[in-house]
This record gives C-alpha cells, sequence and structure tokens, in this order.
C-alpha cells in the first residue's frame, strides 16, 4: 500500500494525539495540527493527501482552514471530524467540497475507512485528469470533459 | 410579556376567580345600566304624579271654599227675609184684624208668591190655633202648643226658627215663628225646605261628594247625596258643628264646613278624593305599568348587551392568555432547546476522546505478552462495554442536536398524504410486531404545502412512536388529514391510556416523560414541538372522546 500523507487538525492535544497513534498501529503514518495556522503552514511544506479536521477551533477555524486548502490546494481531500456542527455547516461543508463530515465521536475503524477511501478517490482523480489530460492533448475535448465531470 | 399580566386582572388569573370577577362585573354593569336607566324614570313619574294631586287640592279647596260661602249666604238670606217677612206683617196687622176670617188666607197668598209657605197658623197667648190656613186644618184645630220648646221660645225672645222635622205631615219642614211687639200672639208658618235640598243638590262636589246641613245635634237638616241618614262617627268628631270655613282634610275625602242661622246649623259640603281622582289614578296606573314594562325592557336589554359585551371581553382575555402561554412556552422550548444542543456539543468532544482513549488501550493490549496479563478477557470486556455506551450516550448528544437544526434553504413542495404514508411504511413492522392497527383517514385533495419532508417526518416518526409506546400491545393507532379554517391539520389517535391533566401540559416539554427510566429520553416530542414551530405550524395535544391522545399538527393553508 502506498504512504498515506495525513494531516490531523484538532485542538484537542489528547485526542489528537491518541487518534495518531491509533493511525500509526494501522500503519497509517500521520502528522499533527493543534490550531488552523499551524494547519495552513504544514500544508503549505508539505501538502498531504487527506486532512482530517475539525470546525471549532481557536483563531483560523475549521470552516477557513477548508475554505483556504479548496481553493489553493484542490487535490486534498479533506474529512470534517467535528462535535458542534449543525446542518448549516455542514452545508456549507459539502458546497465547499468536503470528501465527507462526520459527527463526533467517530469509530475509528469508520475513520480509517473514510481516510482510504479518500486517498482512493484522490488516486483516482488524478488518473482521470490525467487520462483527461492525454485526450484533450489528442483532440478530445468532449470526452476529456465529461471524464473531468465524474 | 407584561403587557399580557398589566391588562388582565390579578384576580383573573386562576380559572375559578376569574369566572366570578367575570360575573362581578356583569352584575355590576347591569345594576348601573339599571339604576341610570331606571330612577330618572321614577322619579319623573313620582314628582308629575305628587304635583297633580297637589294641585288638584288647591284647586279644589278654592272651588269648595267659594262654593260654601255662596250657599251659606243664599240660605241665611233666604231664612232671613222669610222671618223678616213674618215679622213685618205681625208689626202691620193686629190680632183682632188677622182673626177676622178670609184675611189670614190673603196674607198667606200675598206671602207664599215664592210657593215654599206650606201653611200659616195664627196662635193665641195660651197657646190654642186662633185662625190657620193650610192643608192641615182638620188635624190642627184642637192642637195647643203651650207646651211646646219652641213655643215657650218664640215667646220668651219674640222670634224662632226651628230645625228641620218631619212633622205630622211626612214632608221635612221648618216652622218659622213671631210674636207681635206685645207677645200676646204668635204668628206662625211652615215653610217646606225643600228649597235648600235644591239649593245644595245644585253644588258641585263632584262624584262621590255630598253637600248637606246639620243642626247643632249633628242631625242631618237634608238629604244627603249619598243616602246618610245620620253622619258616620268618623266625621262626627272631624266637623266641629258652626264656626267660621273651615277646610278638613282627611285621607278620603276634602270637607268645607261653615256655620249658619247664627251657628245653629253647619253646612257641610264634602269632595271625595278618590272617587274625583279615579280617573287620575287610572292614568297613574297606567303610568305605572309603562314604567314597569320600560323597566323590564331596560333590564332585558342590558343584560343581554352585558352579557354579550362581557361575554366578548372573557373571549379576548381567554385567547389573549392562551396566546401569551403559547408565547411563554414556544420561549421556554427555545431556550431549553438552544442549552440542550450547546451541552450536546460540548460533550461530544470528550466522548469522542473517551471512546478513542479507550478504543487505544484495547489496541495496546495486542502488545502485551498474554502471558502477563491475567485479565485479559476482562479489560477486553470493560473496553466493548465503555465503547457501547459512548455510542449510547452519543445517539442521545445527536438527537438532542435536534434542536437547533435549521431549516432554512430545505423546504419544498410536499404532500402531507405521501409523508404520511411513507412515515407509516417505515413502522409497518413494528406495528404488526406488537398488533397495532394503523387506520388511514386521508382527505385525498389535500393542497401540497412548501415544508421540509425530512424533518416533517422526523415528526409523524416521534409522534407515532410515542403512539405505539403508550399503547403497549394491541391496539390502533387513526391518522387523519382534513382542511379547514385556513389550516391543513394531520391528527393522530391512539387508543392508550392518554395522558394526565399535568401530562397534556408538559408533554411537549424537554425530558418529560411516561416511560419508565431508561426507556426514554423524553426529548422527541420536545424536538417534534420545535419542529413544527420552526416550519411555521403548530402542535397541540388533547385526550380523545374515546380515551387515548390525540396529537393535532397544524399547518396554514397555501394561500
Amino acid at each position: 500500500m502506498d504512504d498515506i500523507k495525513i494531516l490531523l487538525v484538532d485542538d484537542e492535544e489528547d485526542f489528537i494525539r491518541t487518534l495518531s497513534e491509533r493511525l500509526d498501529l494501522r500503519d497509517l503514518g500521520s502528522k499533527t495540527a493543534l490550531n488552523g495556522e499551524q494547519a495552513l503552514g504544514y500544508v503549505g511544506e508539505k501538502e498531504p493527501d487527506v486532512m482530517v479536521l475539525d470546525l471549532k477551533m481557536p483563531g483560523i477555524d475549521g470552516m477557513e482552514v477548508l475554505r483556504r486548502v479548496r481553493q489553493i490546494y484542490p487535490n486534498i481531500q479533506v474529512i470534517i471530524q467535528t462535535g458542534h456542527g449543525n446542518d448549516l455547516d455542514e452545508a456549507e461543508a459539502r458546497r465547499l467540497g468536503v470528501f465527507d463530515y462526520l459527527k463526533k465521536p467517530v469509530d475509528i475503524e469508520i475513520l480509517v475507512e473514510r481516510i482510504k477511501t479518500a486517498h482512493q478517490a484522490k488516486k483516482n482523480l488524478l488518473d482521470s485528469s490525467a487520462t483527461a489530460a492525454a485526450f484533450a492533448e489528442a483532440g478530445e475535448y468532449d470526452t476529456a470533459k465529461t471524464m473531468l465531470k465524474q | 410579556m407584561k403587557m399580557y399580566t398589566a391588562t388582565i386582572p390579578g384576580s383573573a388569573l386562576t380559572v375559578r376567580s376569574r369566572e366570578s370577577y367575570y360575573a362581578r362585573q356583569k352584575r355590576l354593569f347591569v345594576v348601573v345600566v339599571i339604576l341610570v336607566a331606571i330612577i330618572p324614570l321614577l322619579f319623573i313619574s313620582w314628582t308629575a304624579s305628587h304635583f297633580y294631586q297637589k294641585s288638584w287640592l288647591n284647586k279644589t279647596t278654592v272651588e269648595l271654599t267659594s262654593l260654601a260661602n255662596s250657599r251659606r249666604e243664599i240660605i241665611d238670606l233666604f231664612l232671613d227675609s222669610q222671618e223678616n217677612m213674618l215679622a213685618g206683617y205681625a208689626e202691620l196687622y193686629d190680632l183682632a184684624w188677622l182673626r177676622t176670617p178670609g184675611n189670614l188666607e190673603k196674607l198667606f197668598q200675598a206671602m207664599n208668591r215664592q210657593g215654599v209657605i206650606v201653611d200659616l197658623g195664627l196662635i193665641a197667648q195660651d197657646g190654642s190655633h186662633c185662625n190657620y190656613v193650610g192643608p192641615f186644618a182638620e188635624d190642627l184645630k184642637d192642637k195647643n202648643y203651650a207646651e211646646t220648646r219652641w213655643f215657650a221660645e218664640v215667646m220668651q225672645s219674640g222670634r224662632y226658627i226651628s230645625d228641620v222635622f218631619t212633622g205630622y205631615r211626612g214632608v221635612p219642614h221648618f216652622i218659622v215663628a213671631v210674636t207681635d211687639p206685645t207677645r200676646s200672639w204668635v204668628l206662625r208658618a211652615t215653610i217646606n225646605s225643600g228649597l235648600f235640598n235644591a239649593l245644595l243638590a245644585s253644588a258641585e262636589v263632584g262624584p262621590g261628594g255630598d253637600a248637606f246641613i246639620l243642626n247643632h245635634q249633628g242631625e242631618l237638616q237634608t238629604p244627603s247625596r249619598v243616602g246618610l241618614t245620620a253622619l258616620p262617627a268618623g266625621e262626627k268628631g272631624l266637623l266641629a258643628t258652626g264656626g267660621d270655613l273651615t277646610i278638613h282634610h282627611s285621607q278620603s275625602a276634602l270637607y268645607a264646613t261653615t256655620g249658619m242661622k247664627n251657628n245653629a246649623w253647619t253646612l257641610v259640603l264634602k269632595t271625595d278624593i278618590k272617587t274625583s281622582l279615579a280617573d287620575f289614578y287610572r292614568a297613574r296606573q297606567r303610568d305605572h305599568l309603562i314604567i314597569a314594562c320600560a323597566a323590564l325592557l331596560i333590564l332585558g336589554v342590558a343584560t343581554f348587551l352585558v352579557r354579550s359585551m362581557m361575554n366578548k371581553v372573557e373571549d379576548a382575555d381567554q385567547q389573549r392568555m392562551v396566546l401569551y402561554d403559547r408565547i411563554r412556552n414556544s420561549e421556554k422550548m427555545a431556550l431549553v432547546g438552544r442549552m440542550a444542543a450547546n451541552v450536546a456539543h460540548e460533550i461530544n468532544n470528550p466522548l469522542q476522546i473517551i471512546g478513542d482513549q479507550a478504543g487505544w488501550l484495547n489496541e495496546l493490549l495486542d502488545e502485551e505478552d498474554p502471558a502477563s496479563l491475567k485479565n485479559s478477557e476482562e479489560y477486553r470486556a470493560a473496553f466493548a462495554k465503555i465503547k457501547a455506551q459512548v455510542k449510547r450516550a452519543s445517539t442521545i448528544t445527536h438527537r438532542l442536536l435536534g434542536f437547533s437544526r435549521s431549516t432554512d434553504g430545505l423546504k419544498a413542495p410536499a404532500n402531507i398524504n405521501t409523508l404520511v404514508e411513507e412515515t407509516v411504511s417505515f413502522l409497518e413492522k413494528e406495528a404488526a410486531n406488537h398488533r397495532i392497527a394503523i387506520r388511514r383517514n386521508l382527505d385525498p385533495d389535500l393542497p401540497a404545502i412548501t415544508t421540509d419532508s425530512a424533518q416533517l417526518q422526523q415528526v409523524f416518526l416521534n409522534i407515532l412512536n410515542n403512539a405505539f409506546d403508550a399503547i403497549g400491545n394491541d391496539g390502533a393507532v387513526t391518522i387523519s388529514t382534513s382542511r379547514g379554517n385556513g389550516q391543513l391539520a394531520v391528527e393522530f389517535a391512539d387508543n392508550g391510556p392518554g395522558l394526565s391533566e399535568e401530562g397534556l401540559k408538559k408533554v411537549f416539554e424537554p425530558f418529560f416523560t411516561t416511560k419508565k427510566a431508561g426507556s426514554g429520553t423524553g426529548i422527541g416530542l420536545a424536538i417534534s414541538y420545535s419542529i413544527v414551530e420552526r416550519l411555521g405550524g403548530g402542535i397541540e395535544v388533547r385526550n380523545g372522546r374515546q380515551g387515548g391522545c390525540v396529537f393535532r399538527v397544524h399547518f396554514p393553508l397555501p394561500a
């Protein structure tokens, strides 16, 4: 299996450390960030594949991080994991294009499954992008467009 | 909040005293209206009647006075003229001339031009008749007057006028007697008193009135118009004989009395008040009847108006109380809902950590040497229990989040009947398990309304689950949809035990539950309430007429 680069963002240190350890047990290496600034800094240095993001944080909050990440690094798959979200937040997050929106408490197995699926989705997206690009180069613009839409 | 309590009197706030408060107000208004309307009516009627009686009395008094005076003068004049005429003749002629047969007849004819003299007699000093002209010559031929009182009196004072008496002849008359200047003989005339009767009969004293003359002994000298033969005991005391003109006023009659014939006689004129005022009394009776009718009418109208007015006031107050309750309830629900959602949010994070820490410990166990772990199975069981309890707690917190759920932008036209059918389909299996029949009574022409179908389904689901819990096993739920009064309504009627008074009040409050501890959180209906409120509708509960609960969810019909 490819190494998945995971970034965990949450202001609850106990939570994020344990989560990181448990992902390690499942052969998933991860980095942690305790707030929005740290998260954006890490993303700038080293683009992760999947980002697990809490919404309510001091300073730059999860929604703002999501907004910026989606603008600058649209390939990063973001999974929201929050205890505070209401359905307006969920609607907004989905509109911004999150991979999934999970409500705490989240079972570790479910999270692992979502992370893996997200990673797969990213790979597919890149593959299809590459294929679409190939079609586009060959002049088959319609096929390329259809592919990207999917 | 204050504006409601300010306009509703404190005593109106409890149901029982509110009723008596309105009843008291009603009575007060009715009494005031009646007093204001009827008192002037009674006052006018009383003063009119009083002043009419008074003026009638005054007028009658004046009339009676002048009548009495005129009648007295005429009668006195008549008596005087008779006496004077006789005295004149007694001076003019001597005894010898008068005894001469034929002369007395001439005198009688000369005197009797008026025809009031019945007979004329000449009586000698010893009381024997010397001469007589008149119809009773045979009877009186041997009559001697020497022992009679009048003869003694006339011989003493020279003149005499008797009371009226019937005498031998059976007709009322009186005698006038005079002596000659030497008092040696007496000229006596009998005069018919019928003239008095005519004079008195012509006196106008009104219906039931009377006019008569009394002598000193109170004996009637002229016949009473109303047929009295003697004066009644009550009038005897009232009418002192003789004296100047006096007016007496008794309960039933008005009297004018005056002395005449040198106070030997008394003229009495009597007007009967009751008979004279009979027309007035009849009119007054009619007035009283009219006033009584008017008073009854006023009473009726006042009572009716006040009652309908107070009923309206009471209705308005009650509507305001209901509105006030609803607003208070809705604010309470919103507050509790927000609180519950916030608590849920705050609890979700620690729940996550508890679950994760336990999960991690469980995973770390795998790395331990099984030989050195004596209670490995117990640990794993404990971790599983922690995991299960975290899951249980999180289902509760996620339900609580329903209070803060917004419905903006999620509304779409929906058919309520379809929603009901879908919701029922989720529960058909459970209903069958508990042998609960679900009956539908749906209005097929229900218009679509714009709402959040998913949330409304949750409401229906909550109500139906609640109904199932209330029924237990074997029963029925009837779901009806209908339109009316600008509302679209869905009613869920179960045949469970129904709710207590307390339960009906509190069933929508969060954490109110009738289920035994641990089997219900008591927030399903509270969430339903807040959802329906947010969707612009209303939800109510009542006990059904055939028992059980009826939940009614309603929305305004689209315009």
